[in-house]
């Protein structure tokens, strides 16, 4: 898969093959109380410092329904990326046609404008040092 | 109490006079009369401007008409934030009425969305609104609503029916008794002088020491240099709707009181105007 990586904006962590055994994270619920972002305890990825500064945050996707689930789950991702630009990367991922629909929503409950930052979604709804987006080929959440 | 209510009303009434001249590349087959309209400032332009489409639409051929887009001195507006926050942003130390040019043509793809139909507006509005739930209320009030109270959102906004609106919304600013605000306060603050999008970031209405959280306390956190040095001069505007609220106050009263119709308070940060 070296090749197909080198051409894809983002990286993925820890080799790509395996299946994530995470539980999906409550529903709203940002890991500490305070107004800083989650902290990225549990992240397998870098020893990167502090959450302001690291450009990348760690995205967890997870396909719902019958659409096709993705061999790599968990990607670093910059976090000035948009939803478009992770519709169309897992668009060409999964070898969707360009005019087949792909919605992704945030705590199974709402789907961000597509020009939304990943790192916006991330400080507010990031739980567990990542960010866990569903994504779907039909309206899951309206 | 009284006076709180009438906040939500004045919020939902303000209007924006505004006069729209096509652009002039535009291909007519007659010359384009200006059209002026009182746009709502807590509508969406796509939703609030068939009567301009027509307009303009009378005096061009059908083949030249493509999606309308709208733009001012020279910055295309996106349709996907409220009027009253495009206005605040970019216009609102300038002479009224707010001059915005209408393009048939040559979509910047890049800086706007699509809007192919309301069902597009109202799918966009519906989203912020949970989203804005996520933060208060960990979707708990949205979700619980039925599909039918959602709708009324949507169509009391579409229809400018203040009570129809707020019979529902009014669920969606309420908190548990045992609390004093909501979990996380729904906020977006822009400045035009920067490259990001917005700041938008989990704030809590209550600090630890259990008084209220302010707007003077919400910008130190997530955007210091909005707030004048104390030793220098105010550099900024922060306005919501129109004007500038005290720093002081308390930002639960400022998301229940003088948030758009998507329960997000959107906060611009203007330079300040030199008379």
């Amino acid at each position: 898969m070296a090749e197909v990586e080198e051409q894809l904006p983002l990286s993925p962590q820890d080799g790509g093959r395996g299946e994530c055994g995470e539980e999906p994270p409550d529903g709203g619920a940002a890991v500490g109380v305070s107004e800083t972002a989650p902290p990225s305890a549990g992240s397998p990825v870098t020893e990167e410092p502090a959450e302001d500064t690291k450009k990348k945050i760690d995205v967890l996707l997870k396909a719902v329904g019958d659409t096709p689930i993705m061999k790599t789950k968990k990607w670093s991702v910059e976090r000035t990326r948009t939803i478009q630009g992770l519709v169309d990367f897992i668009k060409k991922f999964l070898k969707l046609v360009a005019s087949e629909q792909l919605f992704i929503y945030v705590n199974q409950s709402f789907a961000p404008s597509p020009d939304q930052e990943v790192g916006t979604l991330y400080e507010c709804f990031g739980s567990d040092g990542k960010l866990v987006l569903h994504y779907c080929k039909s309206q899951a959440w309206g | 109490m009284t006076d709180d209510k009438d906040v939500l009303r004045d919020v939902w009434f303000g209007r924006i006079p505004t006069c729209f001249m096509l652009y002039q590349d535009e291909i007519t087959e007659r010359e384009a009369e200006p059209y002026y309209l009182l746009l709502p400032r807590i509508s969406y332009l796509t939703l609030v401007t068939d009567k301009v489409k027509k307009h303009f639409q009378k005096v061009m051929r059908q083949e030249d008409v493509t999606e309308i887009w709208f733009e001012y001195e020279g910055t295309p507006l996106k349709w996907h934030f409220p009027i009253g926050l495009l206005f605040d942003l970019h216009a609102s130390n300038t002479a009224l009425p707010w001059n915005i040019t209408v393009h048939f043509k040559n979509f910047p793809e890049k800086d706007l969305l699509h809007c192919p139909s309301k069902d597009v507006i109202e799918a966009h509005f519906m989203a912020c609104v949970k989203e804005a739930d996520a933060l208060k209320h960990k979707s708990q009030v949205i979700n619980e609503m039925q599909k039918k109270d959602h709708k009324q959102l949507w169509m009391g906004l579409q229809n400018d029916k203040f009570d129809q609106f707020w019979a529902i919304n009014r669920k969606l600013m309420e908190y548990p008794p045992e609390d004093s605000g909501f979990r996380y306060i729904p906020f977006r603050i822009y400045q035009v002088t920067t490259e990001r999008p917005f700041i938008q970031k989990l704030f809590r209405p209550v600090a630890t020491n259990g008084q209220l959280n302010t707007l003077g306390d919400l910008l130190k956190e997530v955007c210091p240099a909005a707030i004048t040095p104390e030793d220098g001069q105010k550099k900024n505007q922060v306005m919501v709707h129109g004007i500038e609220p005290m720093l002081e106050t308390p930002v639960q009263w400022l998301s229940e009181h003088m948030s758009y119709p998507d329960n997000f308070l959107h906060i611009s940060i203007i330079p300040q105007p030199t008379d």
